[in-house]
Protein backbone atom coordinates (compact mmCIF):
# COMPACT_ATOMS: atom_id res chain seq x y z
CA UNK A 1 0.00 0.00 0.00
CA UNK A 2 1.28 3.71 -0.92
CA UNK A 3 2.00 5.28 1.93
CA UNK A 4 0.56 9.10 2.23
CA UNK A 5 3.56 10.67 3.37
CA UNK A 6 5.40 9.94 0.44
CA UNK A 7 3.62 10.63 -2.67
CA UNK A 8 4.75 9.02 -5.70
CA UNK A 9 5.27 10.95 -9.04
CA UNK A 10 2.10 8.41 -10.51
CA UNK A 11 -0.20 8.72 -7.45
CA UNK A 12 -2.03 12.18 -8.41
CA UNK A 13 -2.24 11.68 -12.73
CA UNK A 14 -4.12 8.38 -11.64
CA UNK A 15 -6.66 9.74 -9.09
CA UNK A 16 -9.46 10.19 -11.80
CA UNK A 17 -10.51 13.90 -10.19
CA UNK A 18 -8.01 15.74 -11.75
CA UNK A 19 -6.88 13.67 -14.50
CA UNK A 20 -7.16 15.76 -17.83
CA UNK A 21 -6.35 14.92 -21.08
CA UNK A 22 -2.39 16.02 -20.97
CA UNK A 23 -2.12 14.21 -18.19
CA UNK A 24 -3.14 11.29 -18.94
CA UNK A 25 -0.36 11.64 -21.49
CA UNK A 26 1.99 12.14 -18.67
CA UNK A 27 0.50 9.07 -17.38
CA UNK A 28 1.36 6.75 -20.86
CA UNK A 29 5.24 7.77 -20.28
CA UNK A 30 5.48 7.33 -16.73
CA UNK A 31 3.81 4.02 -17.81
CA UNK A 32 6.85 3.73 -20.90
CA UNK A 33 8.91 4.05 -17.66
CA UNK A 34 8.47 1.75 -15.98
CA UNK A 35 10.54 -1.19 -16.08
CA UNK A 36 8.72 -4.17 -17.87
CA UNK A 37 9.13 -6.38 -20.68
CA UNK A 38 5.82 -6.16 -21.81
CA UNK A 39 6.12 -5.69 -25.64
CA UNK A 40 4.64 -2.71 -27.10
CA UNK A 41 1.91 -2.30 -29.52
CA UNK A 42 3.25 -1.23 -32.58
CA UNK A 43 1.73 2.05 -34.03
CA UNK A 44 1.06 0.71 -37.46
CA UNK A 45 -0.51 -2.97 -38.11
CA UNK A 46 1.69 -3.95 -40.76
CA UNK A 47 4.85 -2.57 -42.67
CA UNK A 48 7.02 -3.50 -45.97
CA UNK A 49 10.04 -5.22 -46.13
CA UNK A 50 11.84 -2.26 -46.84
CA UNK A 51 10.83 -1.17 -43.33
CA UNK A 52 12.55 -4.60 -41.34
CA UNK A 53 15.02 -3.86 -39.45
CA UNK A 54 16.53 -6.85 -41.84
CA UNK A 55 16.24 -3.88 -44.50
CA UNK A 56 17.82 -1.67 -42.39
CA UNK A 57 20.97 -3.81 -41.62
CA UNK A 58 21.15 -4.31 -44.92
CA UNK A 59 20.95 -0.69 -46.26
CA UNK A 60 23.94 -0.25 -43.99
CA UNK A 61 26.07 -2.32 -44.42
CA UNK A 62 28.05 -1.41 -47.35
CA UNK A 63 31.36 -4.27 -47.05
CA UNK A 64 29.81 -6.55 -48.44
CA UNK A 65 29.28 -9.89 -46.43
CA UNK A 66 26.00 -10.88 -44.61
CA UNK A 67 24.46 -7.98 -42.16
CA UNK A 68 24.76 -10.39 -39.23
CA UNK A 69 29.02 -10.37 -39.48
CA UNK A 70 28.95 -7.11 -38.44
CA UNK A 71 26.61 -7.37 -35.46
CA UNK A 72 27.89 -10.02 -33.53
CA UNK A 73 31.40 -11.00 -32.84
CA UNK A 74 33.54 -13.80 -31.59
CA UNK A 75 33.49 -14.01 -28.04
CA UNK A 76 37.55 -14.13 -27.85
CA UNK A 77 39.77 -11.08 -28.24
CA UNK A 78 42.86 -12.12 -30.20
CA UNK A 79 44.84 -8.89 -30.16
CA UNK A 80 44.57 -7.19 -27.34
CA UNK A 81 48.53 -7.55 -25.60
CA UNK A 82 48.67 -10.97 -25.80
CA UNK A 83 52.56 -10.43 -24.96
CA UNK A 84 51.82 -8.44 -22.03
CA UNK A 85 49.54 -11.12 -20.95
CA UNK A 86 52.34 -13.81 -21.47
CA UNK A 87 54.50 -11.84 -19.17
CA UNK A 88 52.43 -11.32 -16.75
CA UNK A 89 51.63 -15.18 -16.60
CA UNK A 90 55.43 -15.66 -16.65
CA UNK A 91 55.83 -13.17 -13.26
CA UNK A 92 53.15 -15.21 -11.94
CA UNK A 93 54.59 -18.62 -12.25
CA UNK A 94 57.73 -17.36 -10.90
CA UNK A 95 56.07 -16.35 -7.81
CA UNK A 96 54.67 -19.78 -7.59
CA UNK A 97 57.89 -21.56 -8.04
CA UNK A 98 59.43 -19.17 -5.46
CA UNK A 99 57.15 -19.76 -2.73
CA UNK A 100 57.71 -23.74 -3.69
CA UNK A 101 61.56 -23.32 -3.01
CA UNK A 102 60.83 -21.63 0.08
CA UNK B 1 -24.57 8.63 -31.11
CA UNK B 2 -26.10 9.58 -34.55
CA UNK B 3 -22.58 10.04 -35.74
CA UNK B 4 -21.12 7.46 -34.54
CA UNK B 5 -23.84 5.12 -36.15
CA UNK B 6 -22.89 7.15 -39.56
CA UNK B 7 -19.35 6.63 -39.34
CA UNK B 8 -20.01 2.83 -38.44
CA UNK B 9 -22.23 2.34 -41.71
CA UNK B 10 -19.37 3.74 -43.84
CA UNK B 11 -17.10 2.07 -42.56
CA UNK B 12 -20.09 -1.55 -43.01
CA UNK B 13 -21.00 -0.67 -46.70
CA UNK B 14 -16.83 -0.92 -47.21
CA UNK B 15 -15.98 -3.34 -45.72
CA UNK B 16 -13.30 -1.50 -43.53
CA UNK B 17 -12.37 -3.73 -40.41
CA UNK B 18 -10.20 -1.43 -39.05
CA UNK B 19 -12.49 1.39 -39.54
CA UNK B 20 -15.52 -0.23 -37.96
CA UNK B 21 -13.66 -0.77 -35.27
CA UNK B 22 -12.54 2.72 -34.42
CA UNK B 23 -16.26 3.49 -34.03
CA UNK B 24 -15.85 1.44 -30.92
CA UNK B 25 -12.51 2.82 -29.72
CA UNK B 26 -12.70 4.48 -26.32
CA UNK B 27 -9.48 6.69 -27.09
CA UNK B 28 -9.74 9.15 -24.06
CA UNK B 29 -6.68 10.79 -24.47
CA UNK B 30 -6.58 11.61 -28.03
CA UNK B 31 -10.86 11.98 -28.51
CA UNK B 32 -12.56 13.09 -25.39
CA UNK B 33 -14.66 15.35 -26.25
CA UNK B 34 -16.16 13.60 -29.37
CA UNK B 35 -16.47 10.62 -26.98
CA UNK B 36 -18.16 12.73 -24.23
CA UNK B 37 -20.62 14.13 -26.97
CA UNK B 38 -21.11 10.44 -27.52
CA UNK B 39 -22.01 9.89 -23.88
CA UNK B 40 -24.31 13.19 -23.80
CA UNK B 41 -26.00 12.25 -26.77
CA UNK B 42 -29.39 10.88 -24.60
CA UNK B 43 -30.35 9.02 -21.45
CA UNK B 44 -30.30 5.13 -21.35
CA UNK B 45 -33.79 4.81 -22.63
CA UNK B 46 -33.63 7.25 -25.47
CA UNK B 47 -30.34 5.84 -26.72
CA UNK B 48 -31.61 2.17 -26.23
CA UNK B 49 -34.93 3.92 -28.98
CA UNK B 50 -32.27 5.46 -31.14
CA UNK B 51 -30.76 2.59 -31.45
CA UNK B 52 -33.14 0.30 -32.53
CA UNK B 53 -34.14 2.97 -34.83
CA UNK B 54 -30.75 3.51 -36.32
CA UNK B 55 -30.20 -0.52 -37.18
CA UNK B 56 -34.04 -2.01 -37.26
CA UNK B 57 -36.55 0.83 -38.20
CA UNK B 58 -34.77 3.56 -40.59
CA UNK B 59 -35.51 1.52 -43.93
CA UNK B 60 -34.38 4.70 -45.66
CA UNK B 61 -30.69 3.64 -44.64
CA UNK B 62 -30.59 -0.20 -44.78
CA UNK B 63 -27.72 -1.76 -45.06
CA UNK B 64 -27.03 -4.76 -46.27
CA UNK B 65 -27.52 -6.82 -43.48
CA UNK B 66 -29.66 -9.45 -41.93
CA UNK B 67 -31.69 -8.05 -39.16
CA UNK B 68 -30.82 -10.70 -37.11
CA UNK B 69 -27.29 -9.37 -37.51
CA UNK B 70 -28.74 -5.48 -37.14
CA UNK B 71 -30.09 -6.47 -33.59
CA UNK B 72 -26.89 -7.80 -33.11
CA UNK B 73 -24.72 -4.73 -33.75
CA UNK B 74 -27.99 -2.51 -31.88
CA UNK B 75 -26.60 -4.74 -28.64
CA UNK B 76 -22.85 -3.55 -28.89
CA UNK B 77 -23.76 -0.17 -29.39
CA UNK B 78 -25.99 -0.33 -26.40
CA UNK B 79 -23.40 -1.74 -24.24
CA UNK B 80 -20.68 0.40 -25.44
CA UNK B 81 -22.49 3.50 -24.86
CA UNK B 82 -22.94 2.40 -21.58
CA UNK B 83 -18.86 1.51 -20.87
CA UNK B 84 -18.37 4.83 -22.21
CA UNK B 85 -20.30 6.11 -19.43
CA UNK B 86 -18.36 4.22 -16.75
CA UNK B 87 -14.44 5.29 -18.64
CA UNK B 88 -15.82 8.58 -19.15
CA UNK B 89 -16.57 8.21 -15.20
CA UNK B 90 -13.43 6.85 -14.13
CA UNK B 91 -11.62 9.46 -16.43
CA UNK B 92 -13.23 12.63 -14.36
CA UNK B 93 -14.38 14.42 -17.40
CA UNK B 94 -18.09 14.13 -17.04
CA UNK B 95 -19.84 17.32 -15.97
CA UNK B 96 -21.80 15.64 -12.95
CA UNK B 97 -19.00 13.75 -10.64
CA UNK B 98 -20.64 10.44 -10.68
CA UNK B 99 -18.13 7.98 -8.61
CA UNK B 100 -16.87 4.80 -10.25
CA UNK B 101 -14.33 2.79 -10.27
CA UNK B 102 -12.05 1.03 -13.05
CA UNK B 103 -13.96 -2.55 -12.14
CA UNK B 104 -16.89 -1.17 -12.72
CA UNK B 105 -15.47 -0.02 -16.31
CA UNK B 106 -13.75 -3.29 -16.39
CA UNK B 107 -16.82 -5.40 -16.04
CA UNK B 108 -19.01 -2.81 -18.35
CA UNK B 109 -16.13 -3.38 -20.98
CA UNK B 110 -16.65 -7.22 -20.12
CA UNK B 111 -20.43 -7.07 -21.24
CA UNK B 112 -19.29 -5.27 -24.55
CA UNK B 113 -16.98 -7.98 -25.30
CA UNK B 114 -19.44 -10.49 -24.77
CA UNK B 115 -21.53 -8.96 -26.75
CA UNK B 116 -19.46 -8.82 -29.47
CA UNK B 117 -18.83 -12.41 -28.91
CA UNK B 118 -22.29 -12.81 -29.38
CA UNK B 119 -22.38 -11.45 -32.96
CA UNK B 120 -20.27 -14.16 -34.03
CA UNK B 121 -21.46 -17.23 -32.62
CA UNK B 122 -25.21 -16.00 -32.67
CA UNK B 123 -25.95 -12.79 -35.29
CA UNK B 124 -24.03 -14.06 -38.16
CA UNK B 125 -20.76 -11.29 -38.13
CA UNK B 126 -18.88 -11.93 -41.14
CA UNK B 127 -15.24 -12.10 -40.78
CA UNK B 128 -13.69 -8.59 -42.15
CA UNK B 129 -15.30 -7.40 -38.69
CA UNK B 130 -13.22 -8.94 -36.10
CA UNK B 131 -10.96 -5.82 -35.79
CA UNK B 132 -13.86 -5.36 -33.44
CA UNK B 133 -12.96 -8.31 -31.55
CA UNK B 134 -9.31 -6.83 -31.38
CA UNK B 135 -10.06 -3.31 -29.70
CA UNK B 136 -12.29 -5.28 -27.28
CA UNK B 137 -9.98 -7.79 -26.20
CA UNK B 138 -7.23 -4.71 -26.40
CA UNK B 139 -9.14 -2.46 -24.29
CA UNK B 140 -10.27 -5.30 -21.80
CA UNK B 141 -6.72 -6.59 -20.64
CA UNK B 142 -6.23 -2.48 -20.38
CA UNK B 143 -9.31 -1.89 -17.81
CA UNK B 144 -8.39 -4.99 -15.76
CA UNK B 145 -4.54 -4.19 -15.27
CA UNK B 146 -6.45 -1.06 -13.81
CA UNK B 147 -9.14 -2.48 -12.15
CA UNK B 148 -6.46 -4.76 -9.86
CA UNK B 149 -3.87 -1.70 -9.82
CA UNK B 150 -6.73 0.45 -8.28
CA UNK B 151 -8.16 -1.79 -5.80
CA UNK B 152 -4.51 -2.70 -4.92
CA UNK B 153 -3.80 1.24 -3.99
CA UNK B 154 -6.85 1.20 -2.02
CA UNK B 155 -6.72 -1.82 -0.11
CA UNK B 156 -10.62 -2.56 -0.72
CA UNK B 157 -9.53 -6.09 -0.61
CA UNK B 158 -8.22 -6.22 2.21
CA UNK B 159 -11.26 -5.18 4.10
CA UNK B 160 -13.98 -7.12 2.45
CA UNK B 161 -12.23 -10.45 1.82
CA UNK B 162 -11.38 -12.12 4.80
CA UNK B 163 -12.63 -15.52 4.46
CA UNK B 164 -10.92 -18.75 4.83
CA UNK B 165 -9.43 -19.19 1.00
CA UNK B 166 -8.41 -15.83 1.31
CA UNK B 167 -5.16 -15.52 -1.52
CA UNK B 168 -3.68 -12.50 -1.91
CA UNK B 169 -1.81 -13.03 -4.82
CA UNK B 170 -5.12 -14.01 -6.60
CA UNK B 171 -7.18 -11.34 -5.06
CA UNK B 172 -4.26 -8.64 -6.92
CA UNK B 173 -4.85 -9.71 -10.55
CA UNK B 174 -8.80 -10.79 -9.86
CA UNK B 175 -9.66 -8.62 -12.63
CA UNK B 176 -7.04 -9.64 -15.30
CA UNK B 177 -7.51 -13.44 -13.87
CA UNK B 178 -10.86 -12.94 -15.14
CA UNK B 179 -10.05 -11.44 -18.28
CA UNK B 180 -7.71 -14.17 -19.43
CA UNK B 181 -10.85 -15.99 -19.17
CA UNK B 182 -12.33 -13.53 -21.50
CA UNK B 183 -9.32 -13.32 -23.83
CA UNK B 184 -9.46 -17.50 -24.58
CA UNK B 185 -13.02 -16.85 -25.68
CA UNK B 186 -11.94 -14.63 -28.08
CA UNK B 187 -9.53 -17.19 -29.06
CA UNK B 188 -11.30 -19.98 -29.12
CA UNK B 189 -13.80 -18.23 -30.81
CA UNK B 190 -11.15 -17.92 -33.60
CA UNK B 191 -9.76 -20.92 -33.07
CA UNK B 192 -12.87 -22.99 -34.09
CA UNK B 193 -14.37 -21.58 -37.07
CA UNK B 194 -14.74 -24.08 -39.73
CA UNK B 195 -15.32 -21.69 -42.77
CA UNK B 196 -13.27 -21.57 -45.45
CA UNK B 197 -9.67 -19.59 -44.81
CA UNK B 198 -11.05 -16.88 -46.83
CA UNK B 199 -13.78 -15.93 -44.44
CA UNK B 200 -12.52 -17.44 -41.60
CA UNK B 201 -12.36 -15.58 -38.19
CA UNK B 202 -8.89 -18.12 -37.94
CA UNK B 203 -7.50 -14.40 -39.23
CA UNK B 204 -7.98 -13.15 -35.81
CA UNK B 205 -6.06 -16.30 -34.13
CA UNK B 206 -2.92 -14.20 -33.73
CA UNK B 207 -4.07 -11.07 -32.68
CA UNK B 208 -6.09 -13.14 -30.09
CA UNK B 209 -2.85 -15.12 -28.81
CA UNK B 210 -0.41 -12.07 -28.72
CA UNK B 211 -3.13 -10.53 -25.83
CA UNK B 212 -2.80 -13.84 -24.17
CA UNK B 213 0.69 -14.04 -24.06
CA UNK B 214 0.78 -10.41 -22.74
CA UNK B 215 -1.79 -11.18 -20.01
CA UNK B 216 -0.14 -14.52 -18.67
CA UNK B 217 3.21 -12.95 -18.79
CA UNK B 218 1.90 -10.35 -16.30
CA UNK B 219 0.14 -13.36 -14.34
CA UNK B 220 3.61 -15.03 -14.29
CA UNK B 221 1.73 -18.12 -16.07
CA UNK B 222 4.20 -19.46 -18.71
CA UNK B 223 2.74 -22.57 -18.27
CA UNK B 224 -0.38 -21.25 -19.71
CA UNK B 225 0.84 -19.83 -22.21
CA UNK B 226 2.98 -22.91 -23.59
CA UNK B 227 -0.56 -24.73 -23.24
CA UNK B 228 -1.87 -21.63 -26.07
CA UNK B 229 0.97 -22.59 -28.56
CA UNK B 230 0.11 -26.58 -28.09
CA UNK B 231 -3.65 -25.90 -28.77
CA UNK B 232 -1.74 -23.77 -31.57
CA UNK B 233 -0.06 -26.51 -33.00
CA UNK B 234 -2.53 -29.09 -32.95
CA UNK B 235 -4.50 -26.90 -35.42
CA UNK B 236 -1.66 -25.36 -37.76
CA UNK B 237 -2.99 -27.52 -40.81
CA UNK B 238 -5.42 -25.59 -41.59
CA UNK B 239 -4.51 -22.45 -40.40
CA UNK B 240 -3.43 -19.53 -43.14
CA UNK B 241 -0.07 -19.07 -43.41
CA UNK B 242 1.78 -17.45 -40.77
CA UNK B 243 3.82 -15.23 -42.89
CA UNK B 244 0.52 -13.71 -44.56
CA UNK B 245 -0.46 -12.01 -41.04
CA UNK B 246 0.26 -8.51 -40.51
CA UNK B 247 3.56 -8.41 -39.08
CA UNK B 248 3.09 -6.63 -36.50
CA UNK B 249 1.39 -9.58 -35.38
CA UNK B 250 4.10 -11.90 -36.10
CA UNK B 251 6.59 -9.69 -34.65
CA UNK B 252 4.80 -9.95 -31.82
CA UNK B 253 4.23 -13.31 -31.42
CA UNK B 254 7.66 -14.46 -32.13
CA UNK B 255 9.26 -12.71 -29.38
CA UNK B 256 6.67 -14.24 -26.85
CA UNK B 257 7.18 -17.97 -28.57
CA UNK B 258 11.47 -16.88 -28.29
CA UNK B 259 10.97 -16.08 -24.52
CA UNK B 260 8.85 -19.27 -23.36
CA UNK B 261 11.56 -21.21 -25.21
CA UNK B 262 14.73 -19.40 -23.52
CA UNK B 263 12.68 -19.81 -20.02
CA UNK B 264 12.76 -23.30 -20.83
CA UNK B 265 16.36 -23.22 -21.65
CA UNK B 266 15.72 -23.99 -25.07
CA UNK B 267 18.48 -21.49 -26.45
CA UNK B 268 18.30 -23.12 -30.07
CA UNK B 269 14.58 -22.94 -30.47
CA UNK B 270 14.09 -19.65 -28.47
CA UNK B 271 17.16 -17.89 -31.03
CA UNK B 272 15.48 -18.65 -34.11
CA UNK B 273 12.26 -17.01 -33.10
CA UNK B 274 13.74 -13.62 -31.24
CA UNK B 275 16.11 -13.75 -34.65
CA UNK B 276 12.67 -13.89 -36.69
CA UNK B 277 11.14 -11.32 -34.71
CA UNK B 278 14.09 -9.18 -34.45
CA UNK B 279 14.47 -9.14 -38.70
CA UNK B 280 10.76 -8.51 -39.26
CA UNK B 281 10.45 -6.19 -36.77
CA UNK B 282 9.79 -2.27 -37.55
CA UNK B 283 13.34 -0.27 -37.65
CA UNK B 284 11.97 2.44 -35.74
CA UNK B 285 10.40 -0.02 -32.39
CA UNK B 286 13.40 1.00 -30.70
CA UNK B 287 12.27 -0.48 -27.31
CA UNK B 288 10.49 -3.54 -28.97
CA UNK B 289 14.26 -4.16 -30.53
CA UNK B 290 15.70 -3.40 -27.15
CA UNK B 291 13.48 -6.39 -25.51
CA UNK B 292 13.90 -9.08 -28.15
CA UNK B 293 17.91 -8.42 -27.72
CA UNK B 294 17.38 -8.30 -24.17
CA UNK B 295 16.77 -11.97 -24.69
CA UNK B 296 18.92 -12.66 -28.04
CA UNK B 297 22.21 -11.49 -26.58
CA UNK B 298 22.39 -14.58 -23.96
CA UNK B 299 20.86 -16.92 -26.35
CA UNK B 300 23.84 -16.18 -29.12
CA UNK B 301 26.18 -16.08 -25.97
CA UNK B 302 25.35 -19.96 -25.53
CA UNK B 303 24.68 -21.24 -28.96
CA UNK B 304 27.32 -19.84 -30.71
CA UNK B 305 29.32 -18.32 -28.75
CA UNK B 306 29.29 -14.49 -30.22
CA UNK B 307 28.79 -11.47 -28.50
CA UNK B 308 27.32 -8.31 -29.59
CA UNK B 309 29.47 -5.87 -31.46
CA UNK B 310 29.48 -1.96 -30.16
CA UNK B 311 27.44 -1.56 -33.85
CA UNK B 312 24.37 -3.52 -32.80
CA UNK B 313 24.53 -2.07 -29.32
CA UNK B 314 24.92 1.57 -30.01
CA UNK B 315 21.46 2.82 -30.69
CA UNK B 316 20.35 0.75 -27.32
CA UNK B 317 21.75 2.48 -24.47
CA UNK B 318 20.21 1.06 -21.89
CA UNK B 319 21.40 -2.56 -23.53
CA UNK B 320 24.80 -1.22 -23.39
CA UNK B 321 24.36 -0.89 -19.82
CA UNK B 322 23.33 -4.70 -19.75
CA UNK B 323 26.25 -6.30 -21.31
CA UNK B 324 28.69 -4.43 -22.14
CA UNK B 325 30.64 -5.22 -19.11
CA UNK B 326 29.73 -8.40 -18.95
CA UNK B 327 30.59 -9.23 -22.84
CA UNK B 328 34.01 -6.77 -22.03
CA UNK B 329 35.00 -9.06 -18.87
CA UNK B 330 34.31 -12.65 -21.13
CA UNK B 331 35.99 -11.57 -24.18
CA UNK B 332 39.58 -10.54 -21.86
CA UNK B 333 38.84 -13.89 -20.39
CA UNK B 334 38.49 -11.80 -17.04
CA UNK B 335 36.73 -13.86 -14.35
CA UNK B 336 37.31 -11.29 -11.62
CA UNK B 337 35.42 -8.81 -13.84
CA UNK B 338 32.88 -11.03 -15.16
CA UNK B 339 31.94 -11.46 -11.44
CA UNK B 340 31.99 -8.35 -10.89
CA UNK B 341 29.55 -7.48 -13.79
CA UNK B 342 27.08 -10.60 -12.75
CA UNK B 343 26.65 -9.06 -9.38
CA UNK B 344 26.29 -5.41 -10.31
CA UNK B 345 23.67 -6.35 -12.71
CA UNK B 346 22.16 -8.95 -10.54
CA UNK B 347 18.89 -7.26 -9.60
CA UNK B 348 17.99 -5.97 -13.64
CA UNK B 349 19.55 -9.94 -14.82
CA UNK B 350 17.21 -11.77 -12.04
CA UNK B 351 14.06 -9.27 -13.32
CA UNK B 352 14.46 -9.85 -16.98
CA UNK B 353 15.13 -14.03 -16.48
CA UNK B 354 18.29 -13.64 -17.89
CA UNK B 355 20.57 -14.39 -14.84
CA UNK B 356 20.88 -17.58 -14.92
CA UNK B 357 21.54 -17.70 -18.93
CA UNK B 358 24.52 -15.23 -18.35
CA UNK B 359 25.21 -16.73 -15.45
CA UNK B 360 26.93 -19.73 -17.89
CA UNK B 361 28.82 -17.31 -20.01
CA UNK B 362 31.33 -17.95 -17.02
CA UNK B 363 32.49 -21.12 -19.08
CA UNK B 364 33.28 -18.84 -22.12
CA UNK B 365 35.09 -16.58 -19.95
CA UNK B 366 37.33 -18.87 -18.56
CA UNK B 367 37.68 -20.72 -22.28
CA UNK B 368 39.27 -17.54 -22.88
CA UNK B 369 41.61 -17.40 -20.25
CA UNK B 370 42.50 -21.14 -20.68
CA UNK B 371 43.33 -20.16 -25.03
CA UNK B 372 45.36 -17.31 -23.86
CA UNK B 373 47.43 -20.05 -21.52
CA UNK B 374 47.30 -21.74 -24.89
CA UNK B 375 48.59 -19.30 -27.00
CA UNK B 376 51.19 -18.05 -24.60
CA UNK B 377 53.17 -20.91 -24.34
CA UNK B 378 54.10 -20.03 -27.92
CA UNK B 379 55.72 -23.12 -30.58
CA UNK B 380 57.54 -25.76 -30.51
CA UNK B 381 61.32 -25.27 -30.98
CA UNK B 382 63.05 -27.36 -33.74
CA UNK B 383 60.24 -28.08 -36.28
CA UNK B 384 62.51 -25.67 -38.95
CA UNK B 385 60.19 -25.32 -42.06
CA UNK B 386 57.20 -27.46 -41.80
CA UNK B 387 54.46 -25.36 -40.40
CA UNK B 388 54.79 -24.56 -36.60
CA UNK B 389 53.40 -27.17 -33.89
CA UNK B 390 52.34 -24.86 -30.68
CA UNK B 391 53.03 -26.71 -27.21
CA UNK B 392 50.76 -28.92 -26.56
CA UNK B 393 51.42 -30.10 -23.03
CA UNK B 394 50.81 -27.17 -20.85
CA UNK B 395 51.27 -27.84 -16.82
CA UNK B 396 48.46 -27.33 -14.70
CA UNK B 397 49.99 -24.99 -12.62
CA UNK B 398 50.38 -22.51 -15.81
CA UNK B 399 46.17 -23.02 -15.93
CA UNK B 400 46.26 -22.35 -12.21
CA UNK B 401 48.47 -19.47 -12.01
CA UNK B 402 46.05 -17.76 -14.83
CA UNK B 403 43.03 -18.46 -13.02
CA UNK B 404 44.74 -17.34 -10.04
CA UNK B 405 45.70 -14.02 -11.59
CA UNK B 406 42.13 -13.25 -13.13
CA UNK B 407 40.30 -14.67 -10.61
CA UNK B 408 41.83 -12.57 -7.95
CA UNK B 409 42.12 -15.42 -5.38
CA UNK B 410 43.63 -18.19 -4.59
CA UNK B 411 42.50 -21.64 -5.96
CA UNK B 412 44.07 -25.18 -5.27
CA UNK B 413 45.16 -27.49 -7.87
CA UNK B 414 42.43 -29.94 -7.48
CA UNK B 415 39.77 -27.74 -8.26
CA UNK B 416 41.89 -26.28 -10.84
CA UNK B 417 41.56 -29.65 -12.44
CA UNK B 418 37.92 -29.50 -11.59
CA UNK B 419 37.31 -26.46 -13.86
CA UNK B 420 39.72 -27.84 -16.92
CA UNK B 421 37.77 -31.43 -16.48
CA UNK B 422 34.57 -29.24 -16.76
CA UNK B 423 35.82 -27.81 -20.01
CA UNK B 424 36.91 -30.04 -21.78
CA UNK B 425 33.61 -32.62 -20.64
CA UNK B 426 31.67 -29.47 -22.14
CA UNK B 427 33.53 -29.32 -25.60
CA UNK B 428 35.35 -26.18 -25.09
CA UNK B 429 38.38 -27.33 -24.48
CA UNK B 430 40.04 -30.38 -26.23
CA UNK B 431 42.22 -32.97 -24.59
CA UNK B 432 42.89 -35.07 -21.20
CA UNK B 433 44.65 -34.51 -17.91
CA UNK B 434 47.33 -36.10 -16.85
CA UNK B 435 47.11 -35.96 -13.20
CA UNK B 436 50.11 -37.50 -11.88
CA UNK B 437 52.38 -35.93 -14.12
CA UNK B 438 50.56 -32.89 -13.55
CA UNK B 439 50.01 -31.10 -16.89
CA UNK B 440 47.03 -31.45 -20.00
CA UNK B 441 48.05 -32.57 -23.26
CA UNK B 442 45.73 -30.46 -25.50
CA UNK B 443 44.74 -31.95 -29.21
CA UNK B 444 47.44 -30.58 -31.68
CA UNK B 445 44.36 -29.72 -34.11
CA UNK B 446 41.48 -27.70 -32.36
CA UNK B 447 42.36 -26.90 -28.78
CA UNK B 448 39.67 -25.01 -28.36
CA UNK B 449 36.72 -26.00 -31.16
CA UNK B 450 35.44 -23.14 -33.02
CA UNK B 451 38.33 -20.65 -32.31
CA UNK B 452 40.92 -20.94 -34.63
CA UNK B 453 43.55 -23.18 -32.37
Amino acid sequence: MASTSTPKPDEKSSTPADSKPEQSQNNKTAGALEEDDEFEDFPVEDWPAEETEAANQQGNNTSGGTAADHLWEESWDDDDTSDDFSAQLREELKKVDAAKRR
Amino acid sequence: MDSLIKEFKTAYADQLGNDLAKTLTPDVPNNAAQLLSVWESGNSQSIKDDLKFLFVRDKSARLNMSSDEAVGWQEIYYSYWKALGEILAAEGLRKSRVKTSWTSVYEAWKELTSQIIRGYTNHEFENWTIPCLYIAGKYMRLYAMRADAERGNNGDDMVTNFQDDFDPETEKHKSLEDCARQLNRIFNLCLSDRAPLAESRKWGIYYAINLLFKTYFKLNSAALSKNVLRVLSAGRGDMPDFESFPKSQQVTFKYYEGVLAFLEENYEEAEKHLTLAWLLCHKGATRNMELILTYLIPCHLLTTHTLPSEKLLAPFPRLQALFLKLATAIKKGDLRGFHQALQEGEEEFVKRRIYLTLERGRDIALRNLLRKVFIAGGFLEGAGGEAQVRRTRIPVSEFAAAIRMSGGQDIDTDEVECLLANMIYKNLMKGYIAHERGFVVLSKNGAFPGTGV
